[in-house]
C-alpha cells in the first residue's frame, strides 16, 4: 500500500481512474435523459397537452442538478492529459488533442449555450425556439459522447499513422477516426447512456406508482421510458456482443484478461465458457473456477470449435499483459449480468402490460414489477463503470495499446502533489455524490408541480418580440424573492 | 516543400491568433462571473445574493465552457506547450479547478437548498480560488517556465510562486471584481446598482495600482522583456498601451461618476482587451515563455490545417449563439423569474 502512495504513475493512474469513474456518474444520466425531454417536449407540442409540459419541467429539474455536477466534475478531465500525462500529450496531441478541440467546440459549446434557454427561456422564447434549444442540448451531449470515444478508441486500436521516436504521426486523418473500435463503440455508449436514464426514468416513476403518488402522471412516464426500452435493451446485447468480438480480434491480451484465461486454447478444439473464478496473479492460473463446456467458441465465432486459437495471459510476458485479471474479469460479468437483467425486465414488463395490468387504474398492484424497477434504476450506473474498466484496465499496460506503454506517459510529479490533488478531488467529489442523491431525492419528496401553466409564449407568440427593458421591475432590486 | 514553408509560419500563428481569441473571451466572460462571485462574498442578505447568482444563472456555464475549448485546442495545436504548462503549473491549476468545481456546483445545491449559507460560501470562496489560480498562472507568464533543450518542463513545482507572482494574481483578482462589478451595474436597479457603483470605482483605483506596478517591474526584473519591450517597432506598441489604458481609466472613473449603465463595462472591457494586447505582443512568437516559439511547439502543419477546418469553421457560429444567449437574457435581472422556477 505504501508503495502505491509512493508512486507517480500509480498516483497518476489512480487519480484519472477515479476522476472519471466519479465524473461518469453525471453525464451518463443527462446525456441520455436530454433525448427523452426530446421527446416530451416533441410530444406536448404535437398533442399540446399540458401533462408533457409538465413532464418537461419535472425531469428538467433533475437534468439540471445532474448537468452542473457534470460540467464541474469534468473539468480535471479536461485537463488532465497535460497535468499528469505530460509525456503523453505530447506524444498523441496532434490528433487526440485535435479531438478534444472538437469536443470542446462542437459539443460542449452547443450544450452549455443551449441550456441556458432551455432552462430559464421557457418564457422568453417561442415554443419552436425553445424546442430547438432543447435538440441542440440533446446533440450537443450526443456529440461529446461520440468525440470521446473516438479518441477512446483510438487509444485501443490506434489508426492513420504512424509512431516515430515515441511520437504519432498522422497520416490519414478520417482514417484515425473511423479506427475499427470507433463505431461500434460510440453506439455502445450511446445505448449505454440511453438505457441508464431511460431505467432512472423508469425506476423513479416505479417509485411513484408503489407510493400510489400522482399515478396517471408517472404511469406515463414509465411507459414512455419502457416503450424506448423495447428497442433499446436487446439492441445494447447486440452491441455489446460486437464489441466483445472486436476485441477477440484486436486486442487478445484483453480477450485473455476478460475470461481470465491463463492456457491458450488451441484452433479446432471447444473453448469452455468461464463463470466464475478465482484468477490468482502469482500462481498464473485460476485457483478455483466454474466452466460452461464449449460456450465460448458459439460466443466468439458461432462454431462448436475455434477456428483461431485464442491465446491465454501465459502467451506473453507478465509486464506485457494486463495486472489486475479479476477486476476486469468481474466487471465484464456485471455488465452482462445487468445488460441480461435489463432485457428480461423489459420483456416481463411489456408482457404485462399486453396482458392489460398497467392501466392506471391496476398498475400499482404490480408489487415485484415495479420494485424490480426501482432496483434496476441504480444498475445502469454500475453496468457503464464496469464496461469502461473492462476496456480500460484491460488495456494496459499500454495506454495507446500496442504502442505506448502507461509507465512511460506519466509527467515526472512528486507523489506528495498528486497525493494531495487526488485526496482534495475525491474528498469533493465524494460529498457531491451525497450532495446529488440528497437534492435529488428533495426534488423526488416534492414531485411534479402539475398546476403549472403552460407558458405564456404558446398563447401569444409575439411576446417575445419585446425587449424585455420594456417591463421594467418597479420594485427596489432587493424586493422579497416572493 | 519551398512552396509550403510560408504555410508553416502562418499556421502556428493562425493558431496562436485562436487561442488567444479563446482565452481573451474567456478571461472577459469568466472573468465577470468570477467577479460577481467574489462580490458575493461581501454582499449584505440572502436577497442581494440571489439576485448576483441570478444574474449568471444562464451564462456560467457557457462562459466556462471557453477555458475547456482552449484547452483542448492548446492541446490539438500546441501539444508540447499543453504538456510543457500545464506540468509547470500543476498546483494552481488544481487550485483552479477546485475552484471552477465549488462554485459551479454551488449553483445548482444552492438552487434546492433549505440552508444556503454554506453555498454561498463555496460559491464565492471557488470563485477566489479560480480567479487566484489563475492569477499565478498569469505571473508564470512574466516569469517564464524553465524548460530543457527539448522543451520539457525542467522547473520545481513552487516555481509558479514569487511575491512578483501573488502581486499578479493579486492584481487579477482586483481587474475581475471590476469587471464583475460594471456587469452588476448593467443588469441590477436601485441599491444593489448603487454599491457596485462604489465597489467599481474602488476595484479601478486598486487594479491601476497593480497594473502600474507589473508596467513598471517588468522589464526592470527580466531580460528578456526588457529587450522586447525597447526593440523597434514594439517600443511604439508598449508606448501606446499605458497611454491609451490611462485614458480609458479616466473615462471609466467619470462614466462610474456620472452613474452611466452600459459605459462602464464597455470601457472595462476595452482596458481587458489593450491590457491582453500588450500581452500578447509581450509572449509572440513564443508560446512557453520565455524561449520556446509556436513553430517549435506547433502540432504537425496537417493537423493544424485539419482541426482549422472544422474549428474555424465553427467559432463563427459559435459566436453566433453566444450572442443569441446574451440578447434572449437581456436587461435587468428580474427575481421573479427564479421563483417561477424554483416553484415549479
Amino acid at each position: 500500500m505504501l508503495n502505491v502512495l509512493s508512486d507517480t504513475v500509480t498516483l497518476s493512474r489512480l487519480q484519472f481512474a477515479l476522476t472519471a469513474i466519479f465524473h461518469m456518474l453525471w453525464p451518463v444520466l443527462t446525456t441520455g435523459m436530454a433525448i427523452y425531454l426530446v421527446i416530451v417536449e416533441a410530444l406536448w407540442l404535437k398533442t399540446r397537452n399540458v401533462t408533457y409540459y409538465h413532464h418537461a419541467r419535472f425531469w428538467t429539474k433533475l437534468y439540471v442538478l445532474n448537468f452542473g455536477i457534470g460540467v464541474a466534475s469534468g473539468l480535471p478531465m479536461a485537463f488532465q492529459f497535460g497535468l499528469n500525462w505530460a509525456p503523453f500529450s505530447e506524444s498523441v496531441g496532434d490528433f487526440l488533442g485535435t479531438l478534444l478541440g472538437f469536443e470542446g467546440t462542437m459539443a460542449f459549446m452547443l450544450e452549455a449555450s443551449f441550456l441556458g434557454i432551455m432552462v430559464f427561456g421557457w418564457e422568453r422564447v417561442p415554443p419552436l425556439v425553445h424546442f430547438l434549444s432543447t435538440v441542440l442540448v440533446a446533440i450537443g451531449a450526443n456529440l461529446s459522447t461520440f468525440w470521446i470515444l473516438t479518441a477512446n478508441s483510438w487509444l485501443q486500436t490506434p489508426a492513420g499513422g504512424i509512431f516515430a521516436d515515441g511520437k504519432f504521426i498522422v497520416q490519414d486523418y478520417f482514417q484515425a477516426i473511423t479506427n475499427p473500435f470507433m463505431l461500434n463503440s460510440f453506439l455502445h455508449m450511446f445505448l449505454a447512456t440511453l438505457e441508464t436514464a431511460l431505467f432512472v426514468i423508469g425506476g423513479i416513476s416505479a417509485w411513484y406508482l408503489i407510493k400510489k403518488r400522482e399515478t396517471e402522471f408517472f404511469s406515463r412516464s414509465f411507459k414512455l421510458a419502457l416503450v424506448v426500452l423495447i428497442a433499446v435493451a436487446p439492441l445494447q446485447i447486440f452491441l455489446g456482443h460486437l464489441s466483445a468480438e472486436q476485441v477477440y480480434h484486436y486486442q487478445p491480451t484483453k480477450l485473455a484478461a476478460m475470461e481470465a484465461l491463463w492456457e491458450t486454447v488451441p484452433a479446432n478444439t471447444p473453448a469452455d465458457w468461464s463463470v466464475l473464478a478465482l484468477p490468482n496473479n502469482k500462481l498464473e492460473k485460476n485457483s478455483w473456477e466454474l466452466k460452461v463446456p464449449g460456450v465460448l467458441s458459439y460466443l466468439l465465432e458461432l462454431k462448436p470449435t475455434l477456428d483461431t486459437p485464442i491465446q491465454g495471459l501465459k502467451a506473453w510476458a507478465p509486464n506485457d499483459r494486463p495486472k489486475m485479471v479479476g477486476m476486469v474479469y468481474y466487471s465484464f460479468r456485471i455488465m452482462i449480468a445487468i445488460g441480461m437483467f435489463f432485457a428480461a425486465l423489459m420483456g416481463i414488463t411489456v408482457l404485462q402490460w399486453w396482458r392489460g395490468k398497467l392501466t392506471t387504474e391496476v398498475v400499482s398492484e404490480n408489487k415485484w414489477l415495479l420494485l424490480s424497477w426501482v432496483f434496476a434504476g441504480p444498475l445502469g450506473y454500475i453496468a457503464v463503470e464496469c464496461g469502461w474498466i473492462v476496456r480500460c484496465v484491460g488495456r494496459q499496460p499500454w495506454i495507446v495499446y500496442g504502442e505506448l506503454r502507461t509507465v512511460e506517459s506519466a509527467s515526472d510529479l512528486p507523489p506528495g502533489v498528486i497525493l494531495f490533488s487526488l485526496s482534495g478531488l475525491m474528498l469533493m467529489y465524494a460529498i457531491f455524490f451525497l450532495m446529488t442523491l440528497y437534492f435529488g431525492r428533495k426534488i423526488l419528496q416534492k414531485g411534479p408541480n402539475l398546476t403549472l401553466p403552460a407558458p405564456r409564449t404558446l398563447a401569444q407568440p409575439t411576446l417575445v418580440t419585446e425587449p424585455a427593458q420594456h417591463i421594467p421591475d418597479q420594485r427596489p432590486a432587493e424586493a422579497s424573492q416572493s | 516543400m519551398q512552396p509550403l514553408e510560408p504555410l508553416q509560419n502562418f499556421l502556428p500563428q493562425v493558431w496562436f491568433f485562436i487561442l488567444g481569441l479563446f482565452l481573451f473571451l474567456y478571461v472577459l466572460l469568466d472573468g465577470f462571473d468570477l467577479g460577481v462571485g467574489i462580490l458575493s462574498l461581501t454582499a449584505k442578505g440572502e436577497e442581494r445574493r440571489s439576485i448576483l447568482m441570478t444574474s449568471l444563472g444562464n451564462v456560467w456555464d457557457a462562459n466556462e465552457t471557453w477555458l475547456v475549448l482552449m484547452g483542448g485546442s492548446l492541446f490539438g495545436a500546441f501539444p508540447l506547450a499543453y504538456a510543457t504548462i500545464l506540468n509547470a503549473l500543476y498546483l494552481p491549476l488544481v487550485l483552479m479547478v477546485v475552484g471552477l468545481i465549488l462554485r459551479a456546483v454551488s449553483f445548482e445545491f444552492r438552487e434546492n437548498a433549505e440552508n444556503k449559507t454554506i453555498w454561498n460560501i463555496t460559491f464565492g470562496v471557488g470563485s477566489f480560488l479560480a480567479a487566484l489560480g489563475q492569477g499565478f498562472a498569469l505571473g508564470t507568464v512574466f516569469e517564464g517556465i524553465k524548460v530543457d533543450e527539448l522543451g520539457h518542463f525542467a522547473g520545481g513545482i513552487w516555481d509558479w510562486l514569487t511575491w512578483h507572482s501573488v502581486v499578479v494574481a493579486l492584481t487579477l483578482i482586483q481587474g475581475y471584481v471590476l469587471i464583475g462589478s460594471t456587469y452588476l451595474i448593467l443588469k441590477t436597479t436601485g441599491e444593489l446598482q448603487k454599491t457596485h457603483y462604489r465597489t467599481a470605482t474602488i476595484a479601478t483605483w486598486t487594479t491601476l495600482a497593480g497594473a502600474v506596478f507589473i508596467t513598471v517591474t517588468t522589464p526592470i526584473l527580466w531580460d528578456h522583456a526588457r529587450d522586447l519591450l525597447f526593440s523597434r517597432p514594439l517600443v511604439y506598441v508598449f508606448a501606446a498601451i499605458p497611454v491609451l489604458g490611462l485614458a480609458l481609466i479616466v473615462a471609466l472613473l467619470r462614466s462610474l461618476k456620472l452613474r452611466q449603465e452600459n459605459a462602464p463595462i464597455i470601457y472595462t472591457f476595452l482596458i481587458f482587451s489593450l491590457s491582453f494586447v500588450g500581452l500578447g505582443f509581450l509572449i509572440f512568437p513564443n508560446i512557453i515563455p520565455p524561449s520556446v516559439t509556436i513553430y517549435q511547439a506547433a502540432a504537425a502543419p496537417s493537423s493544424l490545417v485539419f482541426m482549422l477546418t472544422f474549428v474555424g469553421f465553427l467559432i463563427p457560429i459559435v459566436l453566433g449563439y453566444n450572442v443569441y444567449n446574451y440578447i434572449v437574457f437581456r436587461g435587468k435581472i428580474v427575481v421573479k423569474e427564479e421563483v417561477s422556477i424554483a416553484g415549479n
